[in-house]
Parts: C-alpha cells; sequence; structure tokens
C-alpha cells in the first residue's frame, strides 16, 4: 500500500468505528429554543425568561399555572392544596405534599435525595433576605411578611422570622403585615421555587451552575449553548388530568393534546433547551431536521410565515408543515417621562406642573403607534391605552383611545395653550439601548416630536451600552424620556400599576419616579383588595390617572407567534406559566 | 548555532520581560473595565430594587473601595493564580475556562490548520506565476474572502449543509464521541476557512512572491531545478519566518477570544462567547482573567516564534 494512503484509510476507520460507537438517541427528545442565555439557574436570581424555563423544571415552587386554562390559573405544584387564609387575609397555612423530593445529588447523604418539608420553604424565603444570596426576588415579599420589614437583611439563615413558621414538617404558616392577594401568584414565581439548605451550602457561590431540586427533571449539561435536562426519578405527581389543566376540545384539539391525558410527568426521556440569541440561526435551526423544535417568530422574519396579518393567517406552506399558535404577550412596550426632573414633570409651582403636563401630553398626540407597529412590530402589536394589556382580567376595552391616537394638531394646540415655543422649551435626554434598532426608533420620534415643533436640537439621544448600564441611567434618573418592556410575573393589574407607585421610585421599578399620594392611596387599597368588580374598577381609576397625567406613552403588548413541529404535541408558551408547560410536552410516535 | 543554554537565556528573558507587560496589560484592562466598562451591579439587581441594595451590591463588588486597592488584591489574587467566580454564574472562573478554551480549541483549530494549509498551497501556486490562471483566481478568492461578512458566510454554511443538504447539525456542540465531533465540527471549520482564507492567501502570495524574486530563488530556477523542489527547499523555507510570526501569533486568538462571530451563531459554548458576555455585562473576573491569560499567552507565543525563527533561519542562529 503506498504510504500517501494510509492517513485517509486511518481516517476513515476512525470515522467508521465512531460512527458504530454512537449511542442510540433516546425516544423521547424535545428541543426547545429561547432567545437568550440564563445566566444563573439559582432561584434567587431566575427573575427573567429565560433562568425561569430551566428553573421551573429543574425545581418546583408551590403552585404554578393550569397549562391550559386562560385567562390564567392558579393550581397547588408542591403544595397539597390551595392556601388556608384566615378571614382577615393576613394568615396563610400551607401543606405539602408528603411524595415530594429532592433529586439525587453529593450535596445530600449518600448522594441520595431526601424529602421537601417545611422548613425548605421557610428557608427558600429567608434565604432572598441573606446578603450573600443577592436575591432579584426580595421586593416580592419585603414588607409584606411579618420580619421581613424594609431594609431587613438577615445575617443567619437560622435567625427566626415571625411571619414565617413551621407548623410541622408538612405545613408551613406565613403570616403578612396587610393582605396581599398577590400573595399565592408569588409563590408559582420562579424566584420562589424551593431550593434545599443542604445544596446551597455545599456549592456556595457555584450553587447557580449546580442546580439540586424537586422539580420534573434534573440537570445533565449546561453551557452557554444550551441545557440538556432528563427525567428526576422522584418527581411524582400522579397522573395528568386534561380537563383539570383547562383542556377545551374545541381550543385544543388541534394540539393532540388528548393523548396526554392520564399520563405520568415528565412525558419526555430528554429535553434539551437551546439558548439561541440570533433570530436568523434560531430560525435556521428550526428549520433544519436535527435543529430545535419550536420558534417564536421573530418579528423580523413574519414576512416568511404569514399571508395576512389582520386576522394572522399563515402561508399555506408553513401552515401544512408545523403547528401554530399566536396571541398576545403578558407585558406590554411603552415610552415614559422622568417625572423627577422639574423641567418636564413634576414641579412645585402648579402653574408650571401644568405647563409641564401639556408638553408630555403634546408629546404623547406626537406619538403615533400606528406607525410604530407597522414599522417595528410588523403591525402585529396590540395598542392598548395605559398600563393595563389586553391579557389582564382588569382591562378595558371600552377605555377612552385618545391617549394612543396620533393627533399632531392637538399636540401643536396644547403646546401653543400651554404657551410653549421653540425658544423655550427644554433640552430632554432620550435614553436607549444602544442598537440600530433603538436608534431607529428614537429617529422616528424625534421626526414626529420635530412636526409639533419640538426642535430636534433639544432632543438628544443617550445610547447605553448594555441593559445593565441603561438600568443605571434609570435608576439614577439620569434620562428624560425612556423606552421600556415591563413583563407581567402574574395576572394582576398591580403587577403593571406599581410601575407608578410612588415607594417605588428610582432605582426601583417606578423609572417613571412618578409621585401622586392620590395614586400611592388608591393603588394600596386595591392592592389588599381579592378579585373582584370593586378592584377592576380601582385599577381602571388607577390607569386612567396616569393617562390623565401623560406620565407614559403607551402601550403595545407584542403578538407571540409560536411554530413548532407536528410530532411535538404542546401547546407553548413564555409568559406566566414559562418553563411550567414543559412538563405537559409529548413526542408522537413516528408518522403519529 | 542554538545551544540549550543560548534557548535557555532566551527563555529566561523573555519570561522577565513578560512581567511588565502583564502588569501593564492588566493596569489598563482594569482602569478601562473599572472606569469606563458596564457596571454590573445594575445587571445583578433585580426589578424593583431599593437605593440600599443598589448600595449593598456595589459594596459586595468592592465598588467602594479605592480603585489602587482592588487593583492591588487583583494582583495578589492573580499570583495565586485565583481567578474568582464569575460575578453572573457564581462558576469559578477556573472552571469556567477550562469547559471552554478546550471547546474553542476543538472547534476552531481544524479551520484553522486547514485554513492556513490551503492559503499556503494556493499562494504557493500563484507565486509561481504571478498574472497567471491561478494567481487571477487567487486574488479573487482574497478579495471576496475579506470583502465578505463572516456574519454572511455562516448564516450561508447554515442554510446549505445544515438545511439544504442536511448534512450538518446547523448549530450547537453535542460533542459525545469522534462521530458528533466530525459532525459539529465541519460548519465551523468551512466558517473559519472561508473568514480567514482571503486574508492569509494575500499575505502569502505577497511574501512568497517577493522570496521567488530572491537570488537564491532565482539561482535555483536557472540550475533548472524542478518546481516543487525550489518552492519547498528554496522559496518557502525562506519564507517561512514571517509566516511563521503570523500563524503562532494567531494561535492565543483562537485559544481565548476564539472567534466570537462564529462560535455565537453556531452555538459553541466557547471562550469567544464567554468573554464577549463578560465584556458587554461587565463581569470583571471572567474579563480580566482573560486579558491576563491572553498576555501571558502572547509572550507564551513570542517567546516560540523565536525559537522557532532561530530553528528555521540560519542567519538568526548566527546572530
Amino acid at each position: 500500500m503506498p504510504p500517501a494512503r494510509l492517513p485517509w484509510l486511518l481516517a476513515l476507520t476512525l470515522l467508521l468505528a465512531a460512527c458504530q460507537q454512537s449511542e442510540p438517541e433516546p425516544l423521547k427528545v424535545y428541543r426547545h429554543a429561547i432567545d437568550g442565555i440564563p445566566a444563573s439557574l439559582d432561584p434567587a436570581h431566575a427573575d427573567d425568561v429565560y433562568a425561569a424555563t430551566l428553573v421551573t423544571n429543574l425545581y418546583d415552587t408551590l403552585y404554578r399555572y393550569k397549562y391550559l386554562a386562560r385567562p390564567y390559573e392558579l393550581t397547588p405544584s408542591l403544595a397539597d392544596g390551595f392556601p388556608e387564609v384566615s378571614e382577615d387575609g393576613l394568615t396563610y397555612r400551607i401543606r405539602l405534599r408528603d411524595d415530594a423530593r429532592f433529586a439525587d445529588d453529593e450535596a445530600f447523604p449518600g448522594g441520595v435525595g431526601r424529602p421537601v418539608r417545611a422548613t425548605d420553604v421557610v428557608y427558600s424565603l429567608k434565604r432572598h433576605f441573606l446578603p450573600d444570596t443577592r436575591s432579584r426576588g426580595d421586593w416580592l415579599w419585603r414588607d409584606r411578611i411579618v420580619g421581613l420589614d424594609e431594609g431587613t437583611r438577615l445575617s443567619d439563615p437560622d435567625a427566626p422570622v415571625e411571619g414565617l413558621q413551621v407548623e410541622d414538617p408538612l405545613t408551613v404558616k406565613i403570616r403578612l403585615r396587610r393582605p396581599y392577594p398577590q400573595f399565592t401568584h408569588t409563590l408559582a414565581m420562579a424566584l420562589s421555587a424551593i431550593v434545599a439548605r443542604e445544596a446551597v451550602e455545599h456549592y456556595g457561590r457555584s450553587f447557580g451552575v449546580n442546580p439540586v431540586g424537586s422539580g420534573p427533571f434534573v440537570l445533565a449539561r449546561f453551557d452557554e449553548s444550551r441545557a440538556v435536562l432528563e427525567p428526576n426519578e422522584h418527581f411524582r405527581r400522579g397522573v395528568i388530568d386534561l380537563d383539570a389543566e383547562g383542556y377545551d376540545p374545541a381550543r385544543h384539539d388541534r394540539f393532540g393534546l388528548a393523548r396526554i391525558d392520564g399520563l405520568t410527568f415528565p412525558l419526555l426521556d430528554r429535553l434539551e433547551v437551546h439558548f439561541i440569541p440570533e433570530p436568523t440561526t434560531r430560525w435556521t435551526s428550526f428549520t433544519a431536521s436535527s435543529g430545535v423544535d419550536v420558534v417564536m417568530v421573530p418579528p423580523e422574519l413574519s414576512e416568511r410565515v404569514l399571508a395576512e396579518r389582520d386576522p394572522i393567517r399563515l402561508r399555506p406552506e408553513i401552515a401544512s408543515r408545523y403547528r401554530s399558535w399566536h396571541g398576545p404577550e403578558a407585558g406590554f412596550v411603552f415610552h415614559g417621562f422622568n417625572m423627577d426632573n422639574p423641567e418636564i414633570g413634576h414641579h412645585p409651582d402648579p402653574g408650571r406642573a401644568a405647563r409641564n403636563r401639556a408638553l408630555r401630553c403634546a408629546l404623547r398626540d406626537a406619538f403615533d403607534w400606528q406607525a410604530r407597529n407597522r414599522a417595528f412590530y410588523h403591525g402585529l402589536g396590540q395598542i392598548f391605552p395605559g398600563a393595563i394589556p389586553p391579557i389582564l382580567p382588569a382591562y378595558d376595552p371600552d377605555a377612552d383611545a385618545d391617549s394612543i391616537s396620533h393627533s399632531p394638531r392637538r399636540a401643536r394646540a396644547r403646546l401653543a395653550e400651554a404657551g410653549w415655543q421653540t425658544d423655550n422649551l427644554p433640552r430632554l435626554v432620550y435614553g436607549l439601548e444602544s442598537s440600530v434598532h433603538q436608534r431607529q426608533m428614537f429617529e422616528q420620534f424625534r421626526a414626529w416630536a420635530q412636526a409639533i415643533g419640538f426642535p430636534a436640537s433639544r432632543l438628544e439621544a443617550r445610547a447605553y451600552a448594555s441593559f445593565g448600564e441603561y438600568a443605571r441611567a434609570l435608576g439614577t434618573r439620569q434620562v428624560d424620556l425612556f423606552l421600556l418592556g415591563w413583563t407581567l410575573a402574574y395576572p394582576d393589574a398591580q403587577y403593571s400599576l406599581q410601575l407608578f407607585y410612588g415607594p417605588n421610585a428610582a432605582p426601583g421599578a417606578n423609572s417613571f419616579n412618578y409621585a401622586n399620594p392620590t395614586f400611592d392611596q388608591l393603588f394600596e387599597q386595591a392592592s389588599s383588595l381579592p378579585a373582584g368588580p370593586r378592584r377592576t374598577r380601582l385599577y381602571r381609576q388607577l390607569n386612567r390617572i396616569v393617562i390623565e397625567d401623560c406620565v407614559i406613552i403607551g402601550s403595545l403588548a407584542r403578538t407571540r407567534l409560536f411554530l413548532w413541529k407536528p410530532h411535538v404535541l404542546m401547546l407553548p408558551d413564555r409568559d406566566m406559566v414559562g418553563g411550567h408547560f414543559l412538563r405537559f410536552v409529548d413526542i408522537a410516535d413516528q408518522g403519529g | 548555532m542554538t545551544t540549550p543554554g543560548s534557548r535557555r537565556t532566551l527563555v529566561a528573558r523573555r519570561l522577565l520581560g513578560a512581567l511588565p507587560l502583564l502588569l501593564g496589560v492588566t493596569l489598563v484592562s482594569f482602569t478601562l473595565t473599572v472606569h469606563f466598562g458596564p457596571d454590573q451591579a445594575w445587571e445583578l439587581l433585580g426589578r424593583n430594587p431599593t437605593p440600599e441594595q443598589v448600595e449593598q451590591v456595589q459594596r459586595q463588588l468592592g465598588q467602594d473601595r479605592p480603585f489602587l486597592m482592588r487593583y492591588g488584591e487583583f494582583l495578589q489574587r492573580l499570583t495565586r493564580l485565583e481567578l474568582g467566580h464569575s460575578q453572573a454564574s457564581g462558576e469559578s472562573v477556573t472552571g469556567l475556562l477550562a469547559r471552554t478554551v478546550p471547546v474553542s480549541l476543538l472547534a476552531l483549530a481544524p479551520g484553522f490548520v486547514l485554513g492556513i494549509a490551503l492559503a499556503l498551497a494556493l499562494a504557493l501556486a500563484a507565486a509561481w506565476r504571478p498574472g497567471g490562471r491561478i494567481d487571477r483566481l487567487c486574488r479573487g478568492l482574497s478579495s471576496l474572502g475579506m470583502s465578505l461578512s463572516v456574519v454572511i458566510t455562516v448564516i450561508a454554511l447554515q442554510a446549505i449543509f445544515g438545511v439544504w443538504l442536511d448534512w450538518f447539525p446547523v448549530r450547537g456542540w453535542a460533542v459525545d464521541n469522534a462521530a458528533s465531533y466530525l459532525a459539529h465540527v465541519a460548519v465551523p471549520t468551512m466558517a473559519m476557512v472561508a473568514a480567514n482564507l482571503g486574508y492569509n492567501l494575500r499575505f502569502f502570495r505577497a511574501v512568497l512572491v517577493a522570496t521567488i524574486n530572491e537570488p537564491p530563488a532565482r539561482t535555483a530556477l536557472a540550475y533548472g531545478l524542478p518546481k516543487s523542489r525550489i518552492l519547498t527547499r528554496y522559496v518557502l523555507r525562506a519564507a517561512l519566518l514571517p509566516i511563521l510570526t503570523r500563524v503562532v501569533f494567531s494561535v492565543p486568538l483562537i485559544l481565548i477570544s476564539g472567534s466570537l462571530v462564529i462560535e455565537s451563531h453556531l452555538g459553541i459554548p466557547g471562550a469567544g462567547r464567554i468573554t464577549f458576555d463578560a465584556v458587554t455585562s461587565g463581569d470583571q473576573p471572567v474579563l480580566m482573567a482573560v486579558v491576563s491569560l491572553s498576555a501571558v499567552l502572547f509572550v507564551v507565543a513570542l517567546t516560540a516564534a523565536d525559537l522557532l525563527a532561530r530553528l528555521v533561519d540560519p542567519r538568526i542562529r548566527a546572530a
């Protein structure tokens, strides 16, 4: 044999041998795709959809949202039933399932997971108040649970907290300072997932990449490209009861979900979550046979899949190849004013305050939401007044739409009436994240402002390199006008209206720095009411106040359009349900 | 003539020279990340922080301490090879690098080597007959390679080999054995070749054309020696010095920063990806580890390039 051929022959042999060695694919593998990379899998840091998608599958929460019921409905998960709430709404008694166990891990003696106990619930909540945790979710319970008041920082997880009591190994009693009807919702968030103290202490700072939970899956692999999850053999939740999950044949039959009724969790042999921030790559991977099984169609690629936008209709070749679902996001995007700047916001002089309001209202009138929707959301967004998006029960479909109608004439009239002229208009800083997209949005806004007589030179764009930098600018009140998105963590208008609550002013969630005692008083009143017509009325009144005060320019709820491969039986959701739906995903048999 | 003693002296000199370089590089990087980089405290805060929490996180990140004290502590830890933990994930930086650098190497090295070999072969053929058909083709190829965006190349390769032909995975790095490695390395290799071929080809051709016109090659030609012998013994050997320098200096880039675009678009969890994330989020422990390691590797590359130059070039040995 000529020596030159030897390396080729060796390479070929190696290749063939390697092919023979490759292990067979597990029976049921689902490849999910999300558009960002979770930095940490510590539940205390899981306040974004990327981390929450994984955390809700590796850990378990006391409650979760029903898979299919819309509007969203809570259901027990790790808890054994709904909490017993005292008549005054201040005491919650929550009983845990007796069959829940943490996954096996070296953190436990002998490497065997132990049962989940009430002490774990207490520790998981207390942990948010330990400085080393650097919790991103303590604000949900701060000043709500007795003993975890404003400024509380626990130095020791064993330190007693009056409002967190273990009644027996499976029962926890939580005492609140004042009624907090949203409390049970917070216990469905990934931030509230139950952790084992042994695991937190065993892994120390690396706990964020070594998750040990009691969820349906355990982590087999995690890097910047994907996470691979395998079933947690200790996860026992009985069989799937589709009716209890809100199954409606009229709405859900086309997704082939009926066949999972009566099966046990989880249905997959392996769950892969791929992190693909680049929209084009996400789409390419979806269209490849070995790529991801689902895609949330980015607006810029909607041309490829949509034949019509209103109502949404897929192109025939797409409709025949994939399953699909679309609906509004549980959140919205909006522009806001920094009310802390006396040049445009609150002012001690009532006359100037009124003139500032006229200026804000004029800029809002100049804003053309329809054009914004066409240009940047491909006409798929739903425009609504204020901060209560259509997905919420408190949304008012009959609300006055003046605040979202484009009216340059009205804007000019407002400016003239308030005495604003080219030479006395303030110089405003418009904050944006550094991207072409956001720069274009600014230019569009500036053109509308110019059209009502606001000089382009008085509107300065200030770009920030990352969202962290942008958050710092908002938190330190450096920008006068800003663009933000707000995703709801639970289906209650309280979550969006808190954006205007005075005590939440920057660096808190109230980036508007809106300070209105009437609003604050009504907000506190509404926040402690149970769901019902009275609370809805109050929420709508609060929404009208911020619209009347021209604090917000908005808003727009984007449309989520999911496509997935037909062999995958599921109804995807990335909002309130977040990652919880993944335990219900099934794979049809070949040709199924 | 190079002796083991002179080689040791050279290595010792280089290592000594590396200290001020390392100090300078880390000082500049530290200054830039502290004063001009993103403030990670705001990335780590939740949706509704209080001013006290902002201060607390800033304190935990050491932002309340004087700059020189922080830099001094960093140097102390570096001398003990304590690279700390990522502020974002909590993962140890040593573990992070141990996990990602080999992935970058495995994913990008084949394309790097193949790209250089291909560029060298084409450049030799082009330099032999400047203005000829192969030379014209090479000039076209290098212009195309240099002007084509890597992003476009990667997207095209994904579409052709991942979707249309369905030969290789579109993205990801699910490597468990040799077969899965070959499948996953194919597209990154093609992307690396396409990304670097233009620049390498142009550089190698220029060097080889200059060498081919020098007296030794012209004399060999006049003696009627075979083309292959002239190219390998006289031209390539004489031109090896600048070529080696270029190649050796590219190695740290592959090892540490990887190729961000290729790693990002192809979902390769390599060093480039974590470097980019650290830069944009201001994850100082990761960033400073990458910068320090890059500086060390550049010193190693510099030393290796010098040693190799002595090996291949008798004039340097004599000097």
